[in-house]
């Protein structure tokens, strides 16, 4: 971790270069043209790089004029790889980005907004995409990601566990308070885990976690001012933490969680959709697998936000912007989500597609375990991004504080409070 | 009661305890093994052996990633860079012990300052002139800018000073030059810090990461440390495939120790385990 920290800080000190002035994207490609595709479903084996490589073969198929040269790169190293070849004099093309990312790829690295730079036709293509879609990568009002795989909090829960506890598994916990009975009744009848939200990393952003805040009416950040701390989101964590004194949230390694419930030693798992798949293979002959929406505070609406990945345009050539533009609206196709939804297992940001039999309506008749996160796309909260050259170590101060609120042995409310002050003099000025 | 140093029953418990120890040690490699070879559904049993062992990950792994190319890869890499880092810490070490000149001492105090220097802050400026260089993923650039290391030098300056001077001045007197002399006095007579040196070299280059991540783009140029993390994803790990991955990438290792484990147990005790 340390290492990671010290690469980050070398390449934002040595990432001093201007951006070169935007030219004006071509309006058509009339000759060969080489461009790159920094991706992180390429770093890894399986169906997310295959069913990625298929879209790159059939987007050149479509444009052959169009040659895309794919740099594959884990998904927390992709920023640096971008920098470093940045630095070294190899603009980037295209990239694919984590939301934490959002603010900083915008201000720092100088991707290019896509209303200056494709207006009306950014306009058309979003024609279809859901409510929030374009919200998910504005900065400032500008679109400067287009949201590419990304999925919202949802919970998995071991219906052999519910069984076992006397619990019944066709009425999973809908609030906070009955996730707490149901992870006491588990773990006393089972003597497993009850109950644990991918909140805590090392790896994982802070979207679960930015969920849980946003569905007690709480916020992160507003503006450049951190209220993590503020009531509505402390009071999201002391929730958490009364699960864990309660015995109900399991006090394993929070690295371990997805390991833990494939194994079949929890009984309750929030997290992305995007495991789902390895969840079903986990499962298979060993218990049954099900899918619930998040758990809500009461009768409040849930606010799940978006985990995954946006798409960034960094081109400063017109053909090559124009050449990245085209790959950017075919990755965010209807036939490219009907691929990234039924191989990968992200959502659609098309949701018309769920209905459409042309696309993926019997798919999801097939795969109902989407179900409840396609409910949620109804009310998707864009996640929180850090801003200022200093947004990851803001982002890991308030979650290491909010583990530690909840891990921890002293009072939730003044552990954030402390880790908020702390925080603020790193935010940008207002 | 005492028991006797030598006495039986302080050998059974000094044996004992050895025993332990080692199985301890073992384990880790036997779950790896054990892992690689379950089946999918079977890869968070807690069982010591696999209840229906398969070969599946080891040909997942195979299919995912061009293993062979990978190993092969590593290997060259890691025994270029022990090479030249054996080679350019030997040059340097002998200047600096036999040769007396103006800002010798600062020489080494620099070069023993600038192995406080951790990699990843040089590795920008590394690489902006690799990719100048024209070195983006190749050999040549793996190898080139580790080629020397502070370590090395220091290794060598301290097996040279306890050298005897006598034998170089005699050499130097029957007309040898210093690269006679150190070719046909000094290496014959520096095998075990060489060894030493090389294996140390050789295992901390098989297990680089950062460097690779950054230079290599294409799978088939890559090393084995990267081929591992395409195992591992921000959505959980491949156990099986990983673990088969690992195996096979332990096997140089493994063979390494096995023909050179005295000299790899000597190269930990003389330059503690870094």
């Amino acid at each position: 971790m340390l290492k990671r920290h010290l690469l980050a800080a070398g390449l934002l000190a040595t990432l001093a270069a201007p951006q070169i002035a935007a030219a004006e994207m071509a309006e058509a490609i009339t000759e060969p043209v080489t461009i790159t595709f920094y991706n992180y479903n390429l770093a890894s084996a399986g169906l997310g790089r295959e069913a990625t490589l298929g879209l790159i073969e059939e987007f050149m198929r479509r444009n052959p004029l169009v040659t895309v040269e794919p740099i594959a790169a884990p998904s927390n190293e992709v920023l640096s790889r971008v920098q470093a070849d940045m630095v070294a004099g190899m603009q980037p093309d295209l990239a694919q980005l984590v939301f934490r990312d959002l603010i900083y790829a915008a201000k720092e690295l100088g991707a290019e907004p896509l209303e200056d730079l494709a207006g009306e036709e950014l306009a058309a293509h979003s024609v279809g995409m859901v409510p929030n879609g374009l919200a998910l990568g504005e900065v400032e009002g500008k679109t400067y990601g287009l949201a590419y795989v990304f999925s919202t909090p949802v919970m998995f829960y071991n219906a052999d566990l519910f069984r076992a506890a006397g619990l019944d598994p066709d009425q999973p916990p809908r609030t906070w308070e009955e996730v707490k009975d149901a992870g006491l009744a588990i773990t006393k009848a089972t003597g497993k885990h009850g109950f644990f939200p991918g909140a805590y990393g090392p790896i994982d952003g802070t979207f679960v976690y930015q969920a849980i805040v946003m569905s007690n009416g709480g916020k992160v950040r507003d503006g450049n001012t951190l209220t993590f701390a503020d009531p509505a989101a402390a009071e999201a964590v002391a929730m958490l933490r009364d699960l864990m004194d309660s015995g109900a949230h399991a006090r394993i390694d929070v690295g371990a969680h997805l390991d833990t419930f494939q194994s079949g030693n929890l009984g309750m798992f929030l997290w992305t959709s995007a495991v789902q798949n390895r969840l079903i293979k986990a499962a298979e002959g060993n218990f049954e697998l099900r899918v619930a929406p998040m758990p809500a505070f009461g009768e409040k609406p849930t606010a799940p936000t978006n985990s995954g990945s946006a798409l960034f345009l960094f081109s400063k050539e017109p053909e090559k912007q124009r050449a990245a533009w085209e790959l950017m609206k075919f990755l965010t196709s209807e036939y490219a989500y009907n691929e990234i939804t039924t191989k990968i297992g992200y959502l659609p940001l098309r949701p018309g597609m769920v209905e459409d039999p042309k696309w993926l309506k019997d798919w999801v008749e097939a795969n109902p375990m989407i179900k409840p996160n396609l409910s949620q796309l109804e009310r998707l909260t864009p996640n929180i991004a850090f801003p200022g050259p200093n947004y990851r170590q803001v982002e890991n101060m308030m979650k290491e504080a909010m583990t530690e609120a909840v891990f921890g042995s002293g009072d939730p409310v003044e552990t954030l409070k402390a880790a908020q002050e702390r925080g603020q003099p790193l935010m940008p000025a207002e | 009661m005492t028991v006797e140093r030598g006495s039986p029953a302080f050998r059974i418990a000094v044996h004992g305890a050895m025993i332990l120890l080692s199985l301890l040690a073992i384990f880790p490699l036997w779950w790896m093994i054990a892992t690689s070879l379950r089946p999918e559904g079977e890869v968070f049993s807690t069982a010591l052996f696999p209840a229906s062992p398969t070969l599946e990950n080891y040909r997942a792994a195979l299919e995912a990633l061009p293993m062979p190319r990978i190993l092969w890869n590593t290997f060259a890499m890691a025994a270029l860079t022990a090479a030249a880092q054996a080679a350019s810490g030997l040059l340097a070490a002998y200047a600096l012990v036999f040769w007396r000149f103006r800002g010798a001492r600062t020489a080494q105090v620099l070069i023993a300052l600038s192995w406080l220097v951790p990699f990843q802050v040089v590795m920008i400026p590394n690489y902006v002139l690799a990719t100048r260089l024209g070195m983006l993923d190749s050999l040549a650039g793996l190898v080139i800018p580790n080629a020397a290391a502070a370590f090395a030098v220091l290794l060598m300056i301290n097996a040279l000073r306890s050298f005897p001077k006598e034998i170089v001045e005699a050499a130097r007197m029957d007309g040898a030059g210093s690269l006679r002399i150190l070719v046909e006095v000094i290496v014959p007579n520096l095998r075990a810090p060489l060894a030493s040196l090389g294996v140390l070299a050789f295992i901390s280059a098989w297990n680089e990461y950062f460097w690779p991540l950054l230079l290599i783009r294409r799978m088939e140029a890559s090393v084995v440390q990267i081929g591992l993390q395409f195992f591992m994803t921000q959505e959980g790990n491949d156990w099986g495939p990983l673990m088969a991955a690992a195996t096979m990438a332990s096997l140089p290792i493994l063979a390494l120790y096995l023909v050179l484990h005295r000299q790899v147990i000597d190269s930990f005790m003389r330059s503690g385990i870094r």
